[in-house]
């Protein structure tokens, strides 16, 4: 192989997007579509601090039964984080009801989710390995519970690139009062190519870093400096020197994304009828709303991978109901409830939901027993996430947990198999999707994750 | 040598140790003439040639000198030069000799060991004593130390030169990877599992060239490391704990409290007044939320505390916790006059801080214990999953009687670190030469600079990884003499095929240099530069969000070389992140160079290149002449004047030329 027809290669298809072109260390990659893919982009609405799934769609009558009642010595002392295991059973306030033609159940909280079960696959029985938050949205993210790994979605727009050339590959909006406790490394591309790192995307005039020149400095004065720079880079670029005309084209990309990116952002566009559809005539839903619409926005421009985080920041906006579940669940579920119904709603109508994988989950879930007298610690043995969309077969529900909620039993789901499953509804082979560093074969599911197979339509 | 000619001499190198299982050394014996693990061969050199020239002859005509006393003084001191004249050898000299030649090699060094000044994971708190390394790292260069002696004082300072201070600052290479501090119920087997780790792979990585990380769960796949070896590894760092150790005697101790004291001091009648503010708020608060507790909670608050059971106790300290506010449930409730007096008073707490006396010298560095757990060979690498007890030892492919280490806690590391500097070990010099190598030429002679294992590449050329491996070694583990050898080889003075690129470091400091602003002092805590509003709220937080980035009082400090920049694992600066600066959480050997135009975006748009290309146009009053001859040591073309002159005959600006300069090619990539 001669890796400078390689390089052009990789140049001329523009493989990685974002004005981002691929060195020669790049190709190391295999090739990694090896199975069709079901889905072409996804959007990860991650809810920061874990919401409990006993009291929003895997409901146990037990815990009512035996309400204020220590677990039962066979299951052990079930600890979270900061309580011993030894509080008392806390039924869930919430009564729970089933819905569409597949009859799910979904607690109160959710009447707008309710309406969609029919279109989700919901998968009770994940769990994971660390009961602290930041190990633990590492763990989801990266496959570890370690920072330093490529997150999914740094694996995903590495292995598929981007749609795109206008907007990053990957764009990240988390919580305006804050970011989840992972921080940072929950978007980081790690070791791989710093193209591959989430961007952050924020609503407004300049929704990404560094895109609008300063004050002062007129969209046409920018472009004749950017012309000064094109013209002075020709001099010295030979034609096939791949790497330095792919500098000049990363210039006219970010001249071009000057404009694109506040288009893309721009919601005064979109009708009456789709605003109010995602809440954002009311203050409590206008917040995720928008973020969930821009969502939507990204991903029909070609955007490979958004991630949405509710909560951060303060731990009053966190689902993280150590006490007062009541209230801290009524708060969180109130501000997503709509948006993200409205999000699957729409990107059904818009006949996107077919190529769009939707993902909903946490690091964790939330315990049966009691913390506070009203409240749950935290809970790495069973908990519930769900998919929606691109390859999908929704209106079912796979995988339990025990009578209380505690643990998954029976078919159990490791993180691995959540990354797993992802990838291949995007069409990738978790094995072939490989990065060589310090030695070793690095992929999102380390030694293999098993692909949930009933989640495919 | 046939290999069952080497089989034979193994057999006989093994003495009856019997603690060496016939079944593990079955497994490793026909690997041992792989040729990372034979010891160097030297060729012959002729006289009155160079020996790089000699193994290595260079395919292309020489560069021009100018460019190429640009591209070595870039490499040499990650700085542009300031003028092109002058002999190559006799700048070389002066180059080498500058503290800068420390600072750039500083810089790459700390790539390798992983170096950051945060602990990472959430709270990413600032250990305010690890910059005592950087510094360490940035003198040893400087003074050409000999590597066997920087690698004895890394691994094993404390136990090789026991009350010396530098050496024990050495041993900050141990910990210099993140570390998760959290609070909680911890798991503290796992905690310490994951120091082990980290403190493995970075000792096999950085001195062994080897990846022992893929044997922590199983046999090596593709090299002759069991996992037995890994773990027998661990049990070197068995004894060994992290730890801050003084520096200073006892006088010095109490006067850093007694400083200290006095700052509290200033800063108490602030945190009364505020206090005072917050008191009727925490108590209307506390009122408030006492009717929504459960009704079994209000009730044990009730019972006199010292006759609570510990049932109760339990749920008094739940309550307790329910009944305080966080800082924003506190702030919601003040009204406005009240808030913006509280907000002023806090903002007079950050002024007095920014004047926090430092605190009493200490290195950052480890201890060894008098008793060392047992280390297992853990499944699959679950430390809940313990299988046979290993004693320490060194890897059997390459130590046949696992290196005879003693059973005492104390000195594993030293004769780990001493075995490894024996001259006729077959991985250390190769390993630093080859890094020197891929330092100045942009590609190793292995090209996977931490795996010459298996899986890494094979050596491009052998002969001359092996003479400049012995050559190190006879001169004392000198490694000024082989920078020197590669710097003035014809190979390293020819044009590029491909121009490498500076590094993310380099690409800041020229551009301080170049418009004027570089502070150059050297050494200390390390600084914090200003970061975008953006960046601001990314930093994680549940307390109150003012004042997590407090900006130097001595502004010229924003301005300092990259490598004395708080390396904050969690909140990368744009401008470094963007042009792939590591993520400091495992060894880099090699930056990558990824082309994006989120770099295009932050060169011309940031605060940073605003004010840069300001300076710069004000330092080069406008004449084009001395725009090329700062940026480039240079003067323009005539195709250049013509583009100048077209530019502003347009209306355009020095400072908008200022910043067209800093964004060419040939200013951020090498001649």
């Amino acid at each position: 192989m001669t890796s400078f027809t390689s390089r052009r290669n990789v140049l001329r298809t523009a493989a990685n997007g974002f004005g981002a072109i691929a060195a020669e260390w790049l190709l190391q990659r295999e090739a990694t579509a090896a199975i069709a893919p079901k889905a072409k982009s996804v959007i990860f609405l991650f809810m920061v601090g874990a919401p409990s799934s006993m009291d929003l769609f895997d409901p146990k009558p037990a815990l009512k039964k035996y309400e204020g009642q220590p677990l039962p010595a066979s299951f052990g002392k079930v600890g979270g984080q900061f309580t011993d295991g030894s509080n008392p059973l806390l039924a869930s306030p919430w009564e729970f009801k089933r819905y569409g033609k597949s009859g799910l159940p979904v607690s109160g909280l959710m009447p707008h989710l309710a309406e969609c079960v029919d279109d989700i696959c919901f998968v009770k029985s994940f769990y994971t390995e660390s009961v602290v938050h930041a190990p633990a949205m590492y763990q989801v993210h990266t496959g570890r519970i370690l920072m330093g790994y490529p997150s999914m979605g740094s694996w995903v727009t590495y292995g598929l690139g981007s749609a795109t050339d206008n907007l990053p590959a990957y764009v990240v909006m988390p919580q305006p009062e804050g970011t989840p406790e992972g921080g940072t490394p929950c978007w980081n591309s790690a070791f791989l190519p710093a193209v591959n790192q989430g961007t952050l995307l924020r609503p407004g005039p300049s929704p990404i870093l560094h895109l609008r020149p300063p004050a002062g400095v007129s969209a046409e004065r920018q472009r004749r400096t950017i012309d000064l720079i094109q013209q002075m880079n020709k001099i010295d670029t030979a034609p096939e020197d791949n790497e330095m005309s792919a500098r000049i084209a990363s210039y006219e990309l970010a001249f071009k994304m000057q404009s694109a990116a506040p288009e893309a952002v721009d919601l005064t566009k979109e009708p009456e009828h789709i605003r109010k559809m995602y809440g954002l005539d009311e203050k409590r839903t206008q917040d995720f709303g928008t973020r969930c619409l821009l969502a939507r926005r990204m991903v029909e421009r070609g955007v490979r991978f958004v991630q949405i985080y509710s909560g951060g920041g303060p731990v009053s906006m966190q689902w993280d109901a150590h006490s007062h579940l009541k209230a801290n669940h009524e708060k969180m579920c109130g501000l997503t409830d709509q948006p993200v119904a409205a999000l699957l709603k729409d990107l059904k109508q818009r006949g996107l939901l077919d190529t769009t994988l939707v993902i909903w989950g946490s690091e964790f879930g939330r315990l049966p027993t009691s913390e506070s007298g009203n409240g749950r610690d935290h809970n790495m043995h069973g908990y519930t996430m769900w998919f929606a969309g691109g390859g999908v077969k929704g209106g079912q529900s796979l995988g339990e947990t025990d009578e209380f909620g505690l643990r998954a039993v029976g078919e159990r789901y490791h993180m691995r198999d959540f990354h797993a499953t992802i990838l291949q509804l995007l069409g990738l082979d978790q094995h072939k999707l490989w990065y060589l560093h310090n030695g070793r074969h690095e992929k999102l599911t380390d030694f293999g994750g098993t692909p949930i197979a009933k989640v495919f339509s | 040598m046939k290999p069952f000619l080497v089989l034979i001499l193994c057999f006989s190198l093994l003495p009856a140790a019997p603690r060496v299982d016939p079944k593990e050394e079955a497994l490793v014996a026909k690997r041992r003439n792989y040729w990372a693990f034979r010891a160097p061969e030297r060729v012959a050199i002729p006289a009155g040639v160079h020996p790089i020239d000699h193994l290595e002859p260079a395919k292309r005509p020489l560069l021009e000198k100018r460019s190429l006393l640009r591209r070595l003084t870039l490499d040499l001191t990650g700085l542009p030069p300031t003028s092109l004249e002058g002999n190559y050898e006799q700048v070389l000299d002066k180059l080498m000799a500058s503290p800068r030649y420390g600072e750039r090699w500083g810089q790459k060094w700390l790539d390798v060991v992983r170096y950051a000044d945060t602990n990472g994971f959430e709270l990413d708190a600032e250990r305010p004593h690890a910059w005592r390394y950087r510094d360490y790292v940035i003198r040893s260069f400087n003074a050409n130390k000999p590597y066997n002696q920087f690698l004895r004082e890394q691994l094993a300072g404390d136990e090789l030169f026991p009350g010396n201070a530098e050496s024990l600052i050495a041993t900050g290479f141990l910990r210099a990877g993140p570390r998760h501090v959290v609070g909680g119920n911890q798991d503290e087997e796992q905690n310490r599992q994951e120091d082990l780790i980290d403190m493995t792979h970075a000792i096999s990585a950085t001195f062994m060239g080897m990846t022992m990380n893929c044997a922590r769960c199983h046999n090596h796949k593709f090299d002759p490391i069991l996992q037995a070896d890994y773990y027998r590894l661990q049990a070197i760092l068995a004894s060994t704990e992290f730890r801050e150790v003084q520096l200073v005697d006892g006088d010095a101790m109490l006067s850093a409290d007694a400083r200290q004291a006095k700052h509290e001091a200033l800063l108490k009648p602030l945190k009364d007044q505020i206090k005072e503010i917050e008191k009727p708020f925490r108590e209307q608060f506390r009122a408030e939320k006492l009717p929504t507790l459960e009704p079994q909670f209000r009730d044990v608050l009730k019972i006199d505390k010292e006759k609570r059971t510990e049932e109760q106790k339990r749920m008094a300290k739940e309550a307790e916790r329910q009944l305080s506010p966080t800082w924003d449930e506190v702030v919601a409730l003040i009204p406005p006059d009240l808030k913006a007096k509280r907000a002023a008073l806090r903002q007079k707490m950050h002024v007095i801080d920014l004047d926090e006396p430092d605190p009493a010298e200490h290195a950052y560095s480890v201890f060894t214990v008098d008793k060392a757990q047992p280390t297992h060979v853990l499944k699959v690498g679950d430390p809940r999953l313990k299988q046979q007890v290993v004693e320490a030892g060194l890897p059997l492919v390459l130590a046949p009687d696992l290196g005879d280490l003693s059973l005492d806690p104390h000195g594993r590391r030293a004769a780990l670190a001493n075995w490894l500097v024996n001259p006729s070990h077959p991985l250390t010099a190769r390993v630093m030469v080859n890094r020197i190598w891929q330092f100045r030429m942009g590609k190793g002679i292995v090209s996977t600079m931490n795996d010459f294992g298996a899986l890494g590449a094979r050596p491009s050329n052998l002969k001359l990884l092996d003479w400049l491996a012995t050559e190190f070694v006879q001169s004392g583990w000198d490694i000024k003499h082989i920078d020197r050898l590669i710097l003035t080889s014809k190979a390293y003075q020819q044009q590029a095929v491909q121009r490498r690129r500076m590094d993310a470091d380099t690409i800041r400091d020229s551009i301080l240099a170049v418009s004027g602003m570089l502070n150059l002092k050297m050494y200390g805590k390390p600084v914090k530069t200003p970061i975008e509003p953006e960046i601001y709220d990314i930093i994680f937080t549940e307390g109150e969000p003012d004042n997590l980035w407090p900006l130097p009082k001595d502004r010229s400090e924003m301005y300092r070389r990259t490598v004395y920049v708080l390396n904050r694992r969690t909140i990368r600066l744009p401008l470094l992140m963007n042009f792939d600066q590591p993520d400091t959480m495992s060894s880099c050997p090699e930056r990558p160079t990824s082309v994006h135009a989120l770099q295009g975006l932050t060169m011309l748009n940031s605060d940073f290149m605003q004010e840069q290309a300001k300076a710069f146009a004000a330092r080069a009053k406008g004449s084009v002449d001395q725009f090329y001859q700062l940026a480039l040591g240079r003067l323009p073309s005539a195709q250049e004047r013509g583009q100048a002159k077209d530019f502003f005959s347009k209306g355009g600006t020095a400072e908008d030329f200022a910043l067209a300069m800093f964004n060419r090619n040939d200013f951020i990539y090498l001649p």
